[in-house]
């Protein structure tokens, strides 16, 4: 059994929103429905001023609040570790949403809260997600922590890492690496 | 929180299955759930997202477009696709596409047959020809892969092969054409200290050339970022430098002062291949770094830190030769791209790894056609090599900016406009509707863009990227590569509308006209013919989708005869022009200040740029792109949060700017209004807005009217020695409030 996570290294991206697009054409998502967003922020006064681009996205929380709150089981836990919504079972009921402290889940067109599905159904054979094979600056990793040589294994053993909001006890699958700056 | 109720939860389900039910062509939306089991295909194809043609796989469900993804092996692009890309191809479906052709009837269109308007325009053409010579006939285009419309123009005897690069980057080309007889780029890859002004990669995106920057800076190389704005690639630079828009002539000229009197050029470099080093010293022996700090901004002590840095890497450094950033945008830009060439010929960096390298370009054949007794050609209509008019200006690209002159003048009568939008693209576009006056104007675009709908006779629309072949494109320039590649367009897509590619129309116009068999060969013929010498078939690069030479180019100074043999007068690089001096101007570059600059608390100077998710024109109607744009506020204006403050200005306040235009014989005073962007990551002294916006076709509707575009600002000028169009040389002024 696999055991996916993603490793993103903020400090290299530079905002082009590649990840959001080719996403919504993996999923062929309407252009208001995206998965990942972009949090921008300045820091400093000009001209000792720097920019700080945060790519966020579902978390594939290993304790997720979203899937607490569900009153019908419409969002479950994979065994390899992926938080994902069965359609059918959804009432449209937005609990997830209030209750997702990365505020990543969004109204699609049928009324389901819908959020980055760590593409299932196209990485268990082997494929990468399109957020991390489209980004120029590769600025995430994905893949199976259970497997030693997997690169996002070698990189969280290599890298100094943290998680958003660790704080909450959700236990994020998706790590940030630490900046230097 | 709003509470679930069962009425909702009916109408969503409800909505769930009829939705499901029909996966509607022409909708970005839901097909992937029904289809999982649909037959897939993958086709190489290139992006048309902006000129860098990344080489891509394009992904077709059930006959609809699906997925892309990067072609690993092309350099420009090594498996990576920017936003843009997305967006492009998913406009196949974009409603606001020219369906069939169009013919102008007052100020509406009307549908017309195809056999029908090659009769009219061939016609229309032929009557002009007689009476005013082929030399009244012009092409404007985009430029880079219109041999086509070349042989007609050779077979009508016009000249006048126009792009759009004018109003883009010719002062770079055509100081490096005259100066080192080609165009070096940087070795990114094994560079040791790369100093970038002018060129944002990470903006004006090139995703191969962000990924060798990500692999350099991991092995530690430097990369400094010189730009007024902290743009996208000064976020991933060691240093961000802002400078003085305007004033970047100034800081090459402190560079090289620098590295002369400091003595830490390269001296058996200048010695052996380097022609007019004393005329460019005894120009410049004054022009000090404390001369130029005063001048850009920068301090002296920066400019000489600079300096010695390129020097100390030197000739694994570079100063990056620019783009869109610098080039035509200003009154000296050729002088910075004169001086550009310098501080690097300085370096020694030349045919060196690590410095700049030729771009290796494949040795691509022709196809053998039977020679037609063809006309001589007359003058261009555009001045581009013309004395008296525009002597130095390049002739393979021409001036594109100023068409109402020629035609108000009556050089030119019929216009063909492919894959171009000048209403939008080029300078004040209140003037470039009166292209309309021609006497023939055929748009041959893919959507209504701005140029078809107010300027247009004839609307003839061609096969989307996606739907057509096209001859193969060598993948090579801007970033050096070892090895020479190809790659092709293949149909992925079959033709949603009435449209054809633009060889089927220009044989449809040549038969009109009884030129017989100017085009006796189909895109496929004239591919497998290009592809030959490479000893690879059509079929192989539809396998493959971009192919590399396995020869390598070389490091070296081009030799012959045990002499420097650059393509110059003296085969070295000439620091001094020598056509530039016989048309009574300066061979060597010095110092010239700006045009116009602000005084005023409430004068900015105009600049521009490209955002990472939208090109300059082609992008802007596309709704997923325009969604990101709404995400991020992407059409505000920036302004420097100090300027701000004293205009009282805060963030996503509505500000205006107002602009006059003065210019033979115009008169006219420009108001727009836009949000502000309030930011520290500006220099004080302009604003910026991105290049992508303000449009104003109403049959582009999902980006009409969404922000503004600084070809509103900006007279149609001419820079005399390259043709740009100085369309950052602008002062606005800005007010809170709206217009
Ligand atoms: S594609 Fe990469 S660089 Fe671009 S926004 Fe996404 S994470 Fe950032
Ligand atoms: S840089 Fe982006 S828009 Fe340009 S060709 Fe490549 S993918 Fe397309």
């Amino acid at each position: 059994m696999a055991h996916y996570a993603m490793l993103i290294d903020a400090s290299r991206c530079t905002g082009c929103a590649a990840c959001r697009i080719a996403c919504q054409m993996q999923w062929q998502l309407p252009p208001e429905v995206f998965f990942n967003r972009l949090e921008f922020r300045e820091q400093g006064t000009y001209p000792n001023v720097r920019q700080d681009i945060v790519p966020v996205q579902c978390m594939h929380c290993d304790n997720p609040p979203c899937l607490k709150v569900c009153p019908t089981g419409a969002t479950y836990k994979r065994a390899d570790g992926m938080v994902l919504i069965d359609h059918g079972k959804c009432i449209g009921c937005k609990y997830c949403m209030v209750a997702c402290p990365y505020d990543v889940r969004q109204m699609n067109e049928r009324g389901v809260p819908e959020k980055c599905r760590f593409c299932a159904g196209h990485v268990e054979t082997g494929g990468q997600p399109p957020c991390v094979a489209t980004c120029m600056n590769d600025v995430r990793i994905f893949g199976d922590l259970d497997d030693p040589n997997s690169e996002i294994s070698k990189e969280l053993k290599r890298r100094d890492v943290f998680q958003l909001a660790a704080h909450k006890g959700t236990k994020p699958r998706v790590f940030y690496v630490k900046s230097k700056k | 929180m709003r509470t679930f109720s069962r009425r909702t939860f009916l109408k969503a389900a409800a909505a769930a299955t009829i939705a499901g039910a029909m996966p509607l062509a022409g909708d970005f939306t839901g097909f992937v759930r029904g289809a999982a089991e649909a037959p897939v295909t993958r086709t190489p194809s290139t992006c048309n997202g902006c000129s860098t043609n990344c080489a891509m796989f394009v992904y077709v469900k059930n006959g609809r477009l699906w997925k892309l993804e990067g072609n690993p092996i092309a350099m420009k692009n090594e498996g990576k696709l920017c936003a843009r890309a997305y967006g492009v191809a998913a406009d196949v479906y974009n409603p606001d596409r020219v369906q069939q052709p169009m013919k102008r009837v007052g100020d509406k269109f009307e549908p017309i047959s195809w056999g029908q308007a090659f009769k009219e325009i061939g016609d229309k053409l032929t009557k002009i020809i007689d009476k005013h010579t082929g030399s009244s006939v012009l092409w404007l285009c985009h430029g880079g892969k219109e041999a086509y419309a070349q042989m007609l123009l050779d077979e009508i005897g016009s000249a006048n092969y126009v792009t759009h690069y004018s109003t883009c980057f010719t002062s770079k080309t055509n100081a490096w054409d005259k100066m080192v007889g080609t165009q070096l780029t940087s070795d990114i890859n094994r560079a040791k200290y790369m100093v970038f002004a002018g060129r944002n990669y990470a903006g004006g995106i090139m995703p191969g050339a962000m990924k060798k920057l990500m692999r350099a800076k991991e092995r530690g190389a430097k990369i400094v970022v010189i730009d007024p704005r902290l743009c996208e690639l000064a976020k991933i630079a060691d240093e961000w430098i802002p400078i003085r828009p305007g004033t970047d002539l100034a800081l090459y000229l402190g560079l090289a002062h620098t590295l002369i009197s400091e003595k830490l050029y390269n001296e058996s470099f200048v010695r052996q291949y380097v022609f007019g080093f004393d005329e460019f010293w005894q120009a410049n022996r004054h022009f000090t770094a404390e001369k130029a700090a005063a001048i850009c901004d920068i301090p002296a002590e920066t400019i000489r830190r600079l300096a010695r840095e390129m020097a100390r890497n030197a000739p694994a450094s570079f100063l990056e030769p620019g783009y869109h950033g610098l080039h035509n945008h200003y009154v000296n830009s050729t002088q910075i791209a004169q001086a550009n060439v310098i501080v690097n010929a300085l370096l020694g960096n030349f045919y060196q790894h690590g410095g700049l390298m030729p771009s290796a370009s494949p040795k691509l054949g022709k196809l053998a056609l039977p020679k037609r007794l063809q006309p001589e050609k007359g003058a261009r209509a555009d001045g581009a090599g013309v004395n008296n008019e525009y002597p130095t200006v390049e002739t393979s690209r021409g001036i594109a900016q100023h068409m109402p002159d020629l035609i108000a003048a009556g050089k030119v009568k019929a216009l063909f406009i492919y894959h171009f939008n000048p209403l939008r693209t080029a300078p004040d576009p209140e003037y470039q509707k009166r292209i309309i006056n021609a006497e023939l104007v055929v748009s041959i675009p893919v959507d209504w863009n701005e140029t078809s709908v107010h300027a247009a006779h004839y609307i003839l629309p061609e096969h989307y990227f996606l739907e057509r072949m096209e001859a193969p494109k060598p993948i090579s320039g801007n970033i050096a590569h070892d090895y020479p590649q190809v790659a092709m367009r293949f149909p992925a897509l079959k033709p949603l509308h009435n449209t054809k590619d633009v060889l089927d129309i220009l044989k449809g116009i040549a038969k009109a006209m009884n030129i017989d068999d100017l085009y006796p060969f189909t895109v496929e013929e004239d591919a497998a013919a290009q592809l030959k010498p490479l000893g690879i078939t059509v079929d192989k690069l539809r396998e493959v989708g971009c192919y590399e030479v396995p020869e390598a180019i070389k490091p070296g100074f081009p030799m012959k005869d045990g002499k420097p043999a650059l393509n110059t007068v003296t085969g070295q690089v000439e620091f001094s022009v020598g056509i530039f001096k016989l048309h009574g101007r300066q061979g060597v570059p010095t110092w010239i200040p700006p045009l116009v600059s602000p005084k005023a608390d409430n004068e900015f100077r105009l600049i521009h740029g490209k955002q990472p998710w939208h090109s300059h024109s082609v992008t802007s109607n596309n709704p997923h792109l325009l969604a990101i744009t709404k995400s991020y506020n992407g059409t505000w204006m920036w302004i420097n949060k100090g300027r701000a403050e004293k205009l009282g200005i805060k963030n996503g306040d509505i500000v205006t700017l107002e602009a006059k235009i003065e210019y033979k014989g115009e008169r006219r005073t420009v108001q727009k209004s836009i949000p502000a962007r309030v930011t520290e990551m500006l220099h004080p002294e302009c604003v910026w807005i991105p290049s992508g916006y303000g449009n104003f076709s109403p049959r582009a509707r999902f980006g009409y009217q969404q922000g503004v575009n600084y070809n509103d600002f900006a007279p149609a000028r001419v820079e005399p020695l390259s043709g740009g169009c100085m369309v950052q040389e602008v002062i606005v002024t800005v007010r809170k409030g709206g217009n």
